[in-house]
């Protein structure tokens, strides 16, 4: 018994000056990892809250956009983008707003809007999506170059379909048949590429035979 | 072990430590949650899609597509490769967006959900949510409460997504005008058909063609292989008939469930109504109070002339014409200041004016049915039944691993299963591999299994299938025919019509395309073109798409201008289109450019959100387990 009380004596005094020389870093690295662990945790809670909150806000957005109330909806989604601009609520109130600004002729405001979720949406998605909506209200504003330049830039590879057919729409209405062409030509090719890369070979579908029809129309052929 | 425990406390100390750590901050479960067995159909991310989630899946689409085309869809149409893909897509999509949505915080709170259900019509009773209605629905849908509102707040969720990304699709009507009048554009178009008959004459088919041709497809020359096979059937509704249910049952049964025959009270009552609804002047309404005080007092005068002043003064549609009788109704289906009024009076009392959300009301009460126990004697076939059924699943349940088991572990005789379980063994009818049939072999699986090498070389029994749910075959064959190539005499004749019709499609097509060369050159062909008709895009009757995409598929700087197309059935098919009428698209919609706008917006908005779930599905690496999703089902 005895011996083994002296070898429990001889292991408490090599923790002892184990700890003495190691104490202080091992205290330390506690002490990070509860902060870091408070940290995440406030975090999260923060972002919840800001969740919350902005949730409210975007129900008055839903409202004023079913009552297609212009000038609520724009108010609303403007609360939302200053006060909650990192929520994935402040995107979506800009698109629904845009939509009631451009519905209602205010094609400035839809702008300003599609503007900002097109730079801050929290989402690439939305961001992309932003854009290629910001080039339909320029196109429908008739100021061509601008429109352009939104869809010029290559999106994610979901929406190169989208932006090359709206690409082929501003060159048709400036009247740039060649280059209308190639970009449906791009937009088909890129739907067909989609098509394939999920198994099916058809080359049909609503979309294609519109973006078809539109080709057609420029005296292009298409297969 | 406890020497190096000891030796080594340190080492154990630090151990105890890191494995102590996630469960003090993430809890028992970050250790459990990736068990389970390996029959994930796909992975989102790090979620997961099991075979029963798959097979839930595609037993409701299956019910969808029954309700939509009918009872007696082919069972190939109701499960095949594509649809199982399409419903594992739909699941996939629908996983991406909740993680998507959880992700993004896009919640729905308890208030969100409360005020949903509260303004659902189907929860509502006079205008209000009713509580009953609502656990009422939601039985209904074989859900309990948890499960309901999870569903509800994930399509909640998706309709607000589907606000922002699909409905607020910005379409510029620069590129629908020019679709529109495409699509409305009219072209004077003449037809001619080459076609092959007119080169069959022509054709000289030889006798090695039609033998290589025979030797080459000798499988489309077989007569299909044939059984008949003899088998049993464990169902549960054969079962119920041979469920015994003796009085003692029935009485135990009635007792036990005495509130279910219990009939609630009943009332009958006649009303004057006069209207005063929410909607009406302050005026009205006092007018209509002193119009309905006025008729009280006369009716305390003359009590009995209720149904006569009813008919003259009752606003009430429904029942004035019947002197103001409403018939039976009991608890809780007349509006509360009513009900209470009603259920207050003695038989044949009038009331006091009673105001309701309606107006001012005097009732009389003319009926009462108290509060009574349906008699044993009404319920019995009721009860019966109810025994009968509930014995039968229970008796089904017990059987049908034990009917399984025999078939398969005594597979050379179907004997010994139909004597155990006291099973008819029937006959059936000549059927064909892969072919339709009446009845129970018309079960694909039962057709393969029959038709398999284990059923014909083998002679063993099938393993009992279930050909509908609750009812389980296993048969075995009892005579086989295998498929036998026909002489090629026989089938001479037919090889050379279809060499024939072969040979002079391609002489028509050839043909056809040697006219289109010359009138694209100028050169003059004598044809006799079908009369000129006007065609447009949406409306050309009798005209395939390719022949549609030859005629306008192209923009013509003079006419006339020709086209051509092989048809694959008919030959060739040459265009002449000789006048091009544009569409204006007017400031002003008509009806149909309406709706065809109406249809460019939609599949835009669609498109819309295919890519945008497309894009959001990039951030989730999707895995599918094809042998998991081909599989056939066996939970």
């Amino acid at each position: 018994m005895a011996v083994y009380d002296l070898e429990e004596q001889e292991q408490l005094d090599e923790i002892k000056t184990w700890w003495k020389q190691y104490g202080g870093q091992v205290t330390a690295a506690v002490v990070i990892l509860a902060l870091g662990v408070v940290g995440w945790q406030g975090w999260n809670w923060w972002q919840h809250d800001q969740a919350v909150q902005a949730a409210t806000v975007y129900a008055a957005v839903e409202r004023a956009a079913s009552e297609r109330d212009a000038k609520k909806a724009r108010e609303a989604a403007g609360d939302l983008i200053d006060k909650f601009p990192r929520t994935a609520y402040s995107g979506m109130a800009a698109m629904i707003s845009a939509k009631i600004q451009a519905e209602s002729g205010d094609l400035k405001g839809a702008k300003l809007q599609l503007g900002w979720a097109a730079d801050n949406a929290q989402d690439n998605a939305m961001r992309d999506l932003a854009r290629l909506r910001l080039a339909a209200v320029l196109l429908d504003e008739k100021t061509y170059d601008e429109a352009l330049k939104q869809v010029a830039s290559d999106p994610s590879s979901p929406f190169a379909a989208r932006y090359a057919e709206l690409r082929g729409d501003i060159f048709s209405a400036q009247g740039k048949l060649e280059e209308a062409k190639t970009a449906y030509q791009t937009a088909l090719t890129k739907i067909d590429e989609a098509q394939k890369a999920a198994g099916n070979d058809q080359r049909r579908g609503q979309y294609r035979d519109l973006i078809q029809v539109k080709l057609e129309s420029l005296g292009g052929k298409s297969s | 072990m406890f020497d190096y425990v000891r030796n080594n406390r340190r080492i154990v100390q630090i151990f105890l430590a890191l494995i102590t750590l996630p469960f003090a901050f993430w809890g028992v479960e970050s250790y459990i949650r990736n068990g389970g067995p390996g029959v994930d159909v796909a992975s989102v991310g790090s979620a997961r899609i099991t075979q029963a989630e798959l097979q839930q899946a595609l037993r409701e689409q299956q019910d969808r597509m029954r309700q939509q085309l009918g009872k007696d869809l082919p069972a190939g149409m109701l499960d095949n490769p594509e649809v199982r893909r399409a419903v594992l897509d739909n699941l996939v999509n629908q996983r991406v967006l909740s993680m998507h949505a959880a992700k993004t915080r896009l919640f729905v709170s308890d208030a969100q959900l409360g005020a949903t259900i509260q303004s659902i019509a189907a929860f509502q009773e006079d205008g209000k949510f009713s509580r009953q209605r609502y656990d009422a629905y939601v039985a209904s849908q074989n859900m309990n409460q948890a499960e309901f509102e999870q569903r509800l707040r994930q399509d909640i969720s998706l309709q607000r997504t589907l606000a922002a990304v699909r409905e607020a699709a910005v379409v510029p009507r620069a590129a629908s005008d020019r679709w529109l009048a495409a699509l409305q554009e009219e072209r004077e178009v003449s037809e001619l058909l080459v076609k092959p008959e007119q080169f069959a004459g022509q054709v000289k088919i030889s006798a090695e063609a039609i033998k290589a041709y025979y030797d080459a497809n000798q499988k489309s020359f077989e007569t299909p292989e044939q059984l008949r096979a003899e088998y049993l059937v464990l169902s549960q509704d054969a079962l119920q008939e041979q469920i015994p249910v003796s009085d003692e049952e029935i009485n135990g049964a009635y007792r036990s469930q005495a509130e279910r025959f219990q009939q609630k009270e009943e009332r009958r009552a006649s009303h004057i109504l006069l209207l005063a609804g929410k909607d009406m002047t302050a005026e009205q309404i006092k007018a209509a109070q002193a119009k309905a005080e006025e008729i009280h007092k006369q009716l305390k005068k003359a009590p009995n002339d209720f149904a006569k002043l009813a008919k003259q003064y009752s606003q009430d549609p429904g029942s004035a014409e019947k002197g103001g009788d409403l018939d039976w109704f009991g608890h809780g289906m007349m509006v509360k200041p009513f009900e209470d009024a009603v259920f207050a009076l003695k038989e044949n009392q009038i009331s006091e004016v009673v105001r309701s959300d309606f107006g001012f009301h005097i009732i009389k009460l003319t009926g009462i049915k108290a509060e009574r126990a349906k008699p044993l004697q009404e319920v019995r076939a009721e009860i019966a039944e109810d025994l009968k059924r509930q014995g039968a699943a229970k008796k089904y349940a017990e059987l049908a691993e034990s009917f399984s088991n025999t078939v398969y572990e005594q597979s050379d005789s179907l004997k010994p299963a139909a004597e155990k379980f006291k099973l008819a063994l029937q006959q059936g009818p000549w059927i064909t591999k892969g072919g339709t049939a009446a009845g129970v072999f018309g079960n694909a699986k039962l057709n393969a299994a029959l038709f398999s090498d284990d059923a014909t070389k083998n002679k063993r029994n099938t393993e009992a299938i279930e050909v509908n749910p609750k009812t389980l075959v296993a048969a075995r064959i009892l005579e086989h025919k295998p498929a036998v190539l026909q002489p090629l005499e026989a089938v001479k004749s037919d090889i050379e019509k279809h060499l024939v019709r072969e040979e002079a499609l391609k002489l028509a097509q050839k043909a056809g395309e040697a006219y289109l060369e010359k009138l694209n050159k100028g050169e003059p062909v004598d044809l006799a073109w079908g009369a000129a008709r006007s065609i447009s895009q949406i409306s050309a009757p009798g005209m395939a798409v390719d022949a549609l995409r030859a005629v306008f598929g192209g923009n013509p700087a003079k006419l006339p201008v020709y086209a051509g197309v092989k048809l694959p059935e008919g030959g060739y098919a040459l265009y002449r289109t000789t006048r091009i009428k544009p569409f204006a698209v007017a400031a002003q919609d008509n009806p149909r450019t309406k709706s065809l706008r109406e249809q460019y917006e939609r599949i835009q908005a669609d498109e819309d959100f295919s890519a945008w779930l497309a894009a959001v599905r990039l951030a989730y690496p999707v895995e599918i387990n094809k042998a998991a999703l081909e599989s056939k089902e066996r939970q």
